[in-house]
């Protein structure tokens, strides 16, 4: 039988109540699985549940990994630890401090080498994820506080795994709107809507936007547009139209001042063109809804497309493109009439993919037949259809 | 003869890292990505032939095509599109309307004037006729006093009077492209008589439709006959087929052209077919990612299976093939490790079928015996095998997969060429 080792550690024991005590202690998180278990969900050969851990997840580990690999990484949460009654703490003195309800000592965890998992002190409860990554980083060692208490009841650790990982995520809106003032390495996902954050930020604010106060976020409830809306049209054209031309090649951002200035002047001459349609909530104009702007937005590459040889777009240019448009669209009354038996009443246009699909179709289409083609006589093409 | 490689926007990312399995994370797709023209200095294939069905979607069948690649495919044109104007080499591009995805509609969905409006946005070299798939092969009913059923023939008159819209308007509108007419038959005679109409309405480009299901030799039955009625100048682009065992055949018979997938899914949807050589093929080593197969997911999420295992053996069996390239492992050792890791994917239950998985285990291990003992990967002189080695024949992710796919289209045009006795540098 392997010999039995015991790890000392440095601890605060904490009195919650009466009966109360939570142990707060760091330790290297290469170590932890030396002497934790994870308790994962199954059902035993009578059928009965046991455990209560969901399996680790690959892409989130990896996303963890990533961060605290980098230059300056920091975990402040504390890893969640229940210990069995072989675990015990020795106190430094006998007094709990009267302030801090806490008093020093030792934590002292018995554990032998390459034990099996069912013999372990201790179960993880919260963390699993966080110490997968110290564990599978390439870090020689990554120290992780950890908060612990002593049970030998399994119902009492599912109860805290419930309540821990219960809590209500944070609103999207809000974690965009803080993007822009972050610098560290974000989780994938984050890092993408990291820049169309930040021009969604600037077309808000900037005195001359024609967005000025009209995006709908946390801070500003205000707004009409809502800033999903705005945040998929400046992704599109990020990824496929004009703004990719300004765009660094590492992909992280690019020409803020150029972009700006092009987005202000395509939408300032939409604002021009349908005055009417322009800065009224999506209920009573099409145009401010998901739909009006992405389909807009397509609309805008476009025309950028239209003249890539030019380097000033202006408002007037984009202006004279749009107007003759006016004829064909149905912002804020009458039908859009989208083809043979195609007819939709302007209100029943939704935020879908299907209808964005079609709406853009249709102003492309139009676009061409009334302004690409017919403004160049020589290239003119009969179409049908 | 020319071979066009049909897009449905298969890519690899250049920046994907096979030994982290992690890719650039701020990389747009197909922007960031590399077609196979990219990846390949020399030539994989002559064109590329792209659906209006996969650009659109239709139905259930979803668009490969985000809204925004749409749209900037439309106003830039499909060579700027796929980056073809950057090759060093002519590649030409034909566009069709991918009649397999409306094939459950009673008439096609679209009219002459969409089509030709979609070919000549997109600028493509040459345009296929609107067409409806005929999915029934039936030389009997060639025979005297056979009656085809009648769905069958409107659908050929259909296909047909749709290429007469399309040449007429075509020639109307004076578009670039050139007009290809779709000959879709049930029968020898019956393609024959697409061909002779196709022919007089003034069509001397001429596909032939739902060809992809039919053996060889009826292939060469209803060529032959074809031949018959078909003008000197008239050429036949043969749609989907990438039969290698008759090409100098099918070549002889007045077939200028063709086009398929094969290559490419065989790479991943193959049994054991995974990857190409000249003189043969082999099968893929398989190591799925624990994470990516939903079998074996849902094992380990319901705690049949521990994920410590899996992980562990998954790690071990991609380090045996590691240490087996570099020439660290013997074969044994690194069958053993591939087996076991497979063993556990493959198992319903601990105890199940011990005797049956015994069986079908000293199977794989033969296979996997062959291609370890062969190696062909460091015999491939392609850019794929040379720039990530071992794992080309590794069955596991899209990113390993579509490479092993690219690699096929490579080995397969190469093939073909020397099929027809021609040298990779002539002119197709």
């Amino acid at each position: 039988m392997a010999k039995t080792r015991e790890l000392r550690l440095p601890a605060l024991q904490v009195k919650q109540g009466p009966k109360r005590m939570l142990y707060v202690f760091s330790v290297d998180g290469k170590l932890v699985h030396r002497f934790s278990t994870i308790s994962r969900v199954r059902r035993d050969e009578e059928g009965e549940l046991r455990g209560y851990q969901r399996p680790e997840v690959l892409s989130h580990i990896d996303e963890i990994k990533r961060f605290i690999e980098g230059p300056s990484p920091m975990i402040p949460n504390a890893v969640v630890l229940a210990f069995n009654s072989s675990v015990h703490f020795d106190p430094a003195g006998s007094e709990f401090h009267p302030e801090g309800y806490s008093r020093p000592g030792t934590l002292r965890i018995p554990f032998e080498e390459d034990m099996l998992d069912e013999d372990k002190p201790a179960f993880v409860v919260d963390g699993q994820q966080r110490l997968a990554a110290v564990r599978d980083s390439s870090l020689d060692s990554f120290p992780l506080s950890v908060v612990a208490f002593i049970t030998d009841d399994v119902s009492e650790q599912t109860d805290q795994f419930i309540l821990v990982n219960s809590t209500k995520p944070l609103a999207k809106g809000l974690v965009y709107e803080l993007l822009p003032n972050t610098e560290s390495r974000l989780p994938s996902s984050l890092l993408k809507k990291r820049f169309p954050s930040q021009l969604l930020n600037i077309l808000n604010a900037k005195r001359h936007s024609p967005f000025r106060g009209l995006i709908q976020t946390p801070t500003n409830p205000s707004g009409i547009i809502k800033d999903n809306s705005i945040l998929r049209m400046l992704e599109n054209s990020l990824n496929e139209g004009v703004l990719y031309r300004f765009r660094s090649d590492d992909g992280a951002g690019g020409a803020i001042d150029p972009m700006v200035t092009i987005l202000c002047a395509y939408w300032g001459a939409v604002s021009d063109v349908f005055p009417e349609a322009w800065a009224k909530p999506p209920k009573k104009s099409r145009l401010m809804h998901g739909a009006g702007i992405l389909s807009m937005g397509l609309l805008m590459d476009t025309i950028a497309d239209r003249y890539r040889n030019r380097i000033h777009l202006k408002r007037e240019l984009f202006a004279q493109d749009l107007t003759p448009l006016k004829e064909v669209c149905r912002w804020t009354d009458g039908f859009w009439d989208l083809g043979p038996g195609q007819k939709l009443k302007w209100n029943e246009i939704e935020n879908t993919p299907s209808d964005i699909k079609q709406l853009s179709a249709y102003l492309l289409d139009k676009y061409k037949e009334l302004v690409w083609d017919a403004n160049h006589p020589s290239e003119r093409r009969a179409r049908g259809g | 003869m020319k071979f066009f490689f049909p897009d449905s926007q298969d890519l690899v990312d250049p920046s994907f890292d096979f030994e982290t399995e992690r890719r650039a994370e701020l990389r747009v797709r197909q922007r960031d990505d590399l077609y196979a023209h990219e990846v390949f200095r020399s030539r994989a294939y002559d064109g590329l032939l792209v659906s209006k069905g996969i650009v659109d979607g239709y139905g259930q069948v979803g668009s490969r095509y985000t809204i925004g690649q749409k749209h900037r495919l439309l106003r830039n044109g499909v060579k700027e599109f796929l980056r073809i104007d950057k090759v060093p080499y002519p590649l030409e591009v034909m566009g069709d309307c991918g009649a397999f995805t409306y094939v459950k509609e009673k008439v096609p969905p679209y009219t002459a004037d969409e089509v030709i409006n979609f070919y000549s946005d997109c600028r493509f070299d040459y345009g296929l006729s609107v067409d409806h798939v005929i999915l029934s092969y039936q030389p009997d009913w060639d025979l005297k006093g056979a009656k085809p059923p009648d769905e069958v023939k409107d659908r050929q008159a259909l296909t047909l009077s749709l290429a007469e819209e399309f040449w007429t308007r075509c020639k109307a509108r004076k578009e670039g492209f050139i007009p290809i007419g779709v000959a879709q038959g049930w029968s020898p005679k019956s393609y024959a008589h697409a061909v002779k109409e196709l022919q007089a309405m003034g069509y001397s480009y001429i596909a032939l439709g739902g060809m992809v299901p039919l053996k060889t030799a009826e292939v060469l039955a209803s060529l032959e006959k074809i031949a018959e009625v078909r003008k000197p100048k008239t050429r036949l682009h043969l749609l989907g087929v990438t039969r290698l065992d008759h090409m100098n055949a099918f070549a002889t018979l007045g077939v200028a052209s063709i086009d398929g997938t094969s290559p490419l899914r065989q790479a991943f949807k193959d049994a054991s077919d995974n990857y190409y050589t000249l003189s043969r093929t082999y099968s893929a080593i398989r190591i799925p990612q624990v994470e990516g197969n939903a079998k074996l997911q849902k094992k380990i999420s319901s705690g049949v299976i521990r994920q410590e295992t899996a992980r562990k053996l998954e790690k071990a069996a991609l380090s045996a093939m590691a240490a087996f390239n570099n020439g660290k492992l013997d074969i044994d050792a690194a069958v053993e490790a591939l087996t076991e890791y497979e063993e556990l994917c493959a198992e319903s239950t601990p105890k199940e079928k011990k005797a049956s998985a015994a069986k079908s285990r000293q199977s794989r291990a033969d296979v996997y015996r062959e291609v370890l003992s062969d190696q062909p990967w460091k015999k491939c002189g392609c850019e794929v095998c040379r720039s990530i080695g071992h794992h080309v024949i590794l069955f596991r992710g899209a990113e390993r997969n579509r490479r092993r796919g690219f690699h096929n289209v490579w080995v397969f045009y190469r093939k073909l060429r020397s099929e027809l006795g021609l040298r990779l540098e002539d002119a197709a």
